[in-house]
């Protein structure tokens, strides 16, 4: 065939040939799955709802998900859910039902429940704060009404008080939305007096979203997470149930999950906890039953493609753990690179913070389903490509990124409406102790061809840009823009934990995360419970430090101004008298500045021509100072902060002076842009002229 | 096969015995760069000069360290420094197609094309050039906007396959099969071009016509021989940078400036030589034969039938008649 036709049918044929194995594809999953309709869901819920064992209420102290003989946390929550999934329309319906053990000290006659699914509709809090901060899931000017999520009670009754669905109103405690429908607020026709049991039988159905959020579906792939009513948690003296915000994540108490999920027999099923049974039904399903223990969430994932590999064990301190990954089956060549960066970021993990308790850990490969790098309770998504050389470490990022939510997240359930920097900023200093150790400093992200890039230059990054735009601790919600939100919580976190490694010391620090773990795991601790700490091991007091770094937004800037020497005889020089260089008397100065308003001690090393080289402290507190010398050398360079303990300073650059320039780097770079430049204009002259 | 080789060596000797536009191109564009880039050089300069830490950017090739120098307030390509390096690149663009015809002249030529021709050929051919050149943005600007949305539309639909790799294919046979659609209409705006110059041509429409009869007809082969070129071109370019990486000390900076530039010398080769395809096509297949008068007195004796091989004309014609072309289906 002559290429002129070649160049004309190809991409017809393309069109042609992509649309008809999509909706083959389509048609057999349609096809293959039974829609189970409501009201036999509605009778498959009635037996749930009935109280178990008839007895008094309580929370089991079941250990089946973790290696150890007793409960490990304090647990509040029993959640019993029945799902049923149906794969061609993203729904679930579901009864729960959920036991709380009123340990708040107090009568308690509301119970605030998340329903997160309800942040992806048109007029929710999220979206609209998404609209306008930016989202990494959708353009929402094309968001079609068939990707919006929902999650709907319809029928909620207390055992003892009845049927009381219609005492449920949705609430906007955070933005007084109305239309956002993530929050609602059930009022007891009896309060539940302190250390009493209450039981809720709930009937709800769950829509998912295209997903949002890391959550939803994308083609034959779901991702369940926060898709059941879950309760709010009773912090700190009250009901703490904040709205879905598109910044936010989550907040929950501790406590079992019994869950049976129902899906179509092809499915593929991942999901937090450890499966007890999988059972064939004659509807060309199959049920898949899990239990958890000492966790604050469930989630799970189903997709027919997913590759299992799970007989990977690691051998914790407390016991085996079974490594689950699932894999996409584009990726399956990568599956042992994700195994190795998994354990190894176990072991790291354990060795520095403290034992990982719970039996499994599942990897999910989501693929390009937009779920990629996400954390619940002993369930994690990855992230990665087709295309992913042994040399960037993207998906070791991800994946060990996130298995370190296990720690600060899983176990210490820090707010992450309130404190997000106490879960992602503890995390990304982790992230960066960890790659250190695994991967090396200078190339834990990227080592290719001579090309590098370490994870705390990496977080740096992030953090200079908007350094001065909002401080540590800070809601979420509050932040000024996504990028500020990621910047600061992430970036800025990790850096003023590195720096805090340097006045208090690498091994000081070490020590307080480990007792700051130790401590609070399974809890959920305060900002302040996580700063004492730190001052308690280190035996310091740092207010001084943690008021300006974690309450403030003062930005640091230190700079060596100038440096400069001259002959203290001078006018001998300018009468014509002859030079003596070794015997020749400079007066050298060093000048310093502070740039920001961020007060800080630092060194400064002062090198003269001769080899010699001083050390000096300056406390910051004016705005400038300087440095007198009287010497037989001139001052050569002046560098502040030497040892590079100061992470936080927004720019490194200017912390040092050299007095003879070298502009090789200069023009190195340079070169790169004029390179870029003539690239530029010879591509464009090739192609317009 | 041979008439591609036969294409391609053609336009590859044109090219060689020209040589002299290539390095003028290349000057040129390394001047504007040199211009352009000033801005960034300065503050590079004066950013880096007297830092320790601009060390870390010279041994080796630390990208965190460039993030960093980058996300600077005060540092940085900013605004200014990108539209100061994209206007000259403009300038560049603009010099290109202002002397181009000069050099399709000067490659048709067959003795070295004095420096008054050159300009010549430039200044009488600057309006069509410019004609010409919008109706090839108007065209290659339509097709490329519809061969994208295509793209986008066939990226959307292997999106919802559960065939994780779909995207990817579609994503890069959408690319190949853009390039070879494009490639067609460089080809026959290239034609179009070396007609409206080589045949001194005022009518542009009549170039861009037979440059698309001529393009159509021989697709393959013209094509061909452009993808043939472009090869090439990709392969100086990736040779290049993998001597930069491979062999090139970080700390170096002259030997990156000397393989970087040698690498952007050297692409511009493929471009020239696909204009000496052109011109080489041009004067095989599309020159319109001279009608030539004969001024043979009239026999005296009786009249007999002279062949037609045996009319010479008076003066060779600037363009050698090219033999009849062959009918094509």
């Amino acid at each position: 065939m002559k290429m002129r036709w070649v160049i004309v049918f190809l991409p017809v044929v393309t069109v042609i040939a992509i649309s008809i194995a999509v909706h083959e594809h389509a048609n057999r999953v349609a096809a293959a799955e039974p829609t189970t309709p409501i009201a036999s869901l509605a009778q498959a819920a009635a037996p749930a709802a009935a109280p178990s064992n008839g007895g008094p209420l309580s929370i089991p102290d079941t250990t089946l998900a973790i290696n150890s003989s007793t409960p490990m946390s304090q647990r509040v929550v029993h959640y019993e859910i029945d799902a049923h999934y149906d794969a061609a329309k993203h729904i679930v319906n579901a009864t729960e039902v959920l036991t709380y053990h009123n340990l708040t000290g107090q009568a308690l006659d509301h119970f605030p429940f998340h329903l997160y699914q309800n942040a992806f509709q048109p007029n929710s809090t999220w979206v609209r704060e998404a609209k306008v901060i930016g989202s990494r899931d959708t353009a929402y000017e094309k968001w079609e009404s068939k990707e919006y999520g929902s999650e709907e009670i319809t029928n909620l009754e207390v055992v003892g008080q009845g049927d009381l669905t219609s005492q449920l109103q949705y609430i906007q405690p955070d933005d007084g939305n109305k239309d956002d429908k993530t929050v609602i607020d059930l009022r007891l026709a009896k309060p539940i007096a302190a250390g009493d049991y209450v039981q809720f039988k709930i009937a709800f159905q769950t829509n998912f979203p295209e997903t949002q959020a890391r959550s939803g579906w994308k083609r034959d792939f779901v991702l369940g997470g926060q898709w059941f009513p879950k309760v709010g948690v009773w912090w700190r003296g009250a009901w703490n149930c904040h709205q879905y915000h598109a910044l936010t994540e989550f907040f929950a108490d501790f406590g079992v999950y019994d869950v049976k999920l129902t899906v179509p027999q092809f499915e593929v099923v991942g999901a937090s906890g450890v499966k007890v049974s999988e059972t064939s039904n004659s509807d060309s399903t199959k049920t898949l039953v899990y239990h958890g223990d000492d966790i604050h969430d469930f989630a799970w994932t189903a997709s027919p493609r997913f590759r299992v590999k799970d007989d990977g064990v690691y051998q914790g301190q407390m016991g085996p753990v079974n490594m689950r990954i699932l894999m996409q089956p584009a990726h399956w060549g990568q599956v042992e690179r994700h195994e190795k960066i998994l354990r190894e970021s176990l072991e790291q993990f354990e060795s520095r913070y403290g034992p990982y308790p719970y039996k499994t850990i599942t990897l999910v490969d989501p693929g390009s389903a937009a779920a990629g790098g996400m954390e619940y309770p002993t369930f994690i998504t990855g992230d990665t490509n087709w295309f992913m050389p042994g040399g960037l470490h993207l998906p070791e990022l991800v994946v060990e990124h996130e298995f370190g939510h296990q720690y600060w997240y899983g176990m210490v359930a820090t707010n992450e409406f309130e404190d997000a920097w106490m879960d992602e900023g503890i995390n990304s200093y982790s992230e960066v102790k960890v790659l250190d150790s695994i991967l090396g400093k200078r190339t834990s992200i990227l080592n290719m061809a001579g090309t590098t890039i370490g994870e705390r230059e990496l977080q740096r990054g992030t953090y200079a840009d908007v350094a001065d735009l909002d401080p540590i601790a800070q809601k979420a919600y509050d932040y000024y823009s996504n990028s500020s939100y990621g910047g600061i919580t992430y970036g800025k976190t990790a850096s003023v934990l590195l720096t805090l490694e340097g006045i208090i010391g690498e091994d000081t620090m070490d020590r307080a995360m480990r007792a700051y773990f130790m401590k609070y795991r399974f809890t959920h601790p305060t900002k302040e419970d996580f700063l004492k700490t730190i001052e308690e091991v280190s035996g310091k007091n740092l207010r001084w430090y943690f008021d300006q770094a974690v309450y403030g937004s003062p930005v640091m800037d230190y700079k060596v101004l100038k440096i400069e020497s001259f002959p203290v005889n001078w006018y001998e020089d300018t009468k014509g008298a002859k030079k003596d260089d070794k015997n020749t008397v400079y007066r050298s100065f060093v000048w310093l500045q502070r740039k920001g308003a961020f007060v800080m001690p630092v060194e400064v090393e002062i090198k003269f021509d001769n080899g010699e080289a001083i050390r000096e402290h300056w406390d910051g507190a004016s705005r400038w100072t300087k440095f007198v010398y009287e010497k037989k050398a001139k001052v050569a360079s002046a560098e502040l902060d030497p040892d590079h303990k100061i992470q936080i300073d927004r720019n490194d650059f200017n912390n040092s002076y050299i007095a003879d320039s070298n502009g090789k780097a200069a023009q190195k770079i340079n070169n790169y842009w004029m390179f870029m430049t003539q690239w530029l204009a010879q591509a464009l002259a090739w192609w317009a002229v | 096969m041979n008439e591609n080789a036969g294409l391609l060596s053609n336009g590859w000797r044109r090219m060689a015995h020209n040589k002299r536009y290539i390095v003028w191109f290349y000057l040129l564009n390394l001047a504007l760069a040199g211009l352009g880039a000033a801005a960034f050089s300065n503050q590079a300069h004066d950013f880096l000069d007297h830092s320790l830490l601009s060390d870390r950017l010279l041994h080796g090739f630390d990208v965190g360290v460039l993030i960093e120098t980058f996300s600077q307030p005060d540092f940085g390509p900013t605004h200014a420094a990108r539209v100061s390096g994209l206007h000259f690149a403009l300038i560049f663009f603009a010099a290109f197609a202002l002397f181009l015809p000069g050099v399709l002249q000067g490659y048709a030529s067959t003795y070295r094309l004095p420096r008054e021709e050159f300009f010549r050929a430039c200044g009488r051919n600057l309006w069509r050039f410019i004609r010409l050149m919008i109706v090839a943005g108007i065209v290659m600007g339509i097709a490329a906007g519809l061969l994208f949305a295509l793209r986008a539309a066939l990226l959307t639909k292997a999106d919802e396959s559960t065939n994780e790799l779909l995207p990817v294919y579609v994503s890069l046979g959408s690319l190949l099969v853009i390039f070879l659609v494009m490639t067609t209409f460089r080809v026959w705006f290239d034609l179009a071009q070396t007609d409206v110059v080589l045949s001194d041509q005022r009518a542009v429409r009549r170039s861009i016509g037979a440059g698309f009869r001529h393009t159509w007809r021989n697709l393959g082969r013209l094509v061909g021989s452009y993808i043939v070129t472009t090869i090439v071109a990709a392969i100086v370019l990736v040779t290049g940078i993998l001597i930069w990486l491979k062999f090139v000390p970080p700390a170096s900076v002259f030997g990156a400036i000397v393989v970087s530039q040698l690498t952007l010398l050297l692409l511009l080769i493929p471009r020239f030589w696909q204009r000496g395809v052109a011109v080489s096509y041009y004067l095989q297949n599309m020159v319109q034969p001279v009608a030539v008068q004969s001024f043979a007195p009239a026999p005296v004796i009786a009249p007999s039938v002279i062949a037609p091989a045996a009319v010479e004309p008076a003066a060779p014609p600037i363009i050698p008649i090219p033999p009849p072309e062959p009918q094509q289906s």
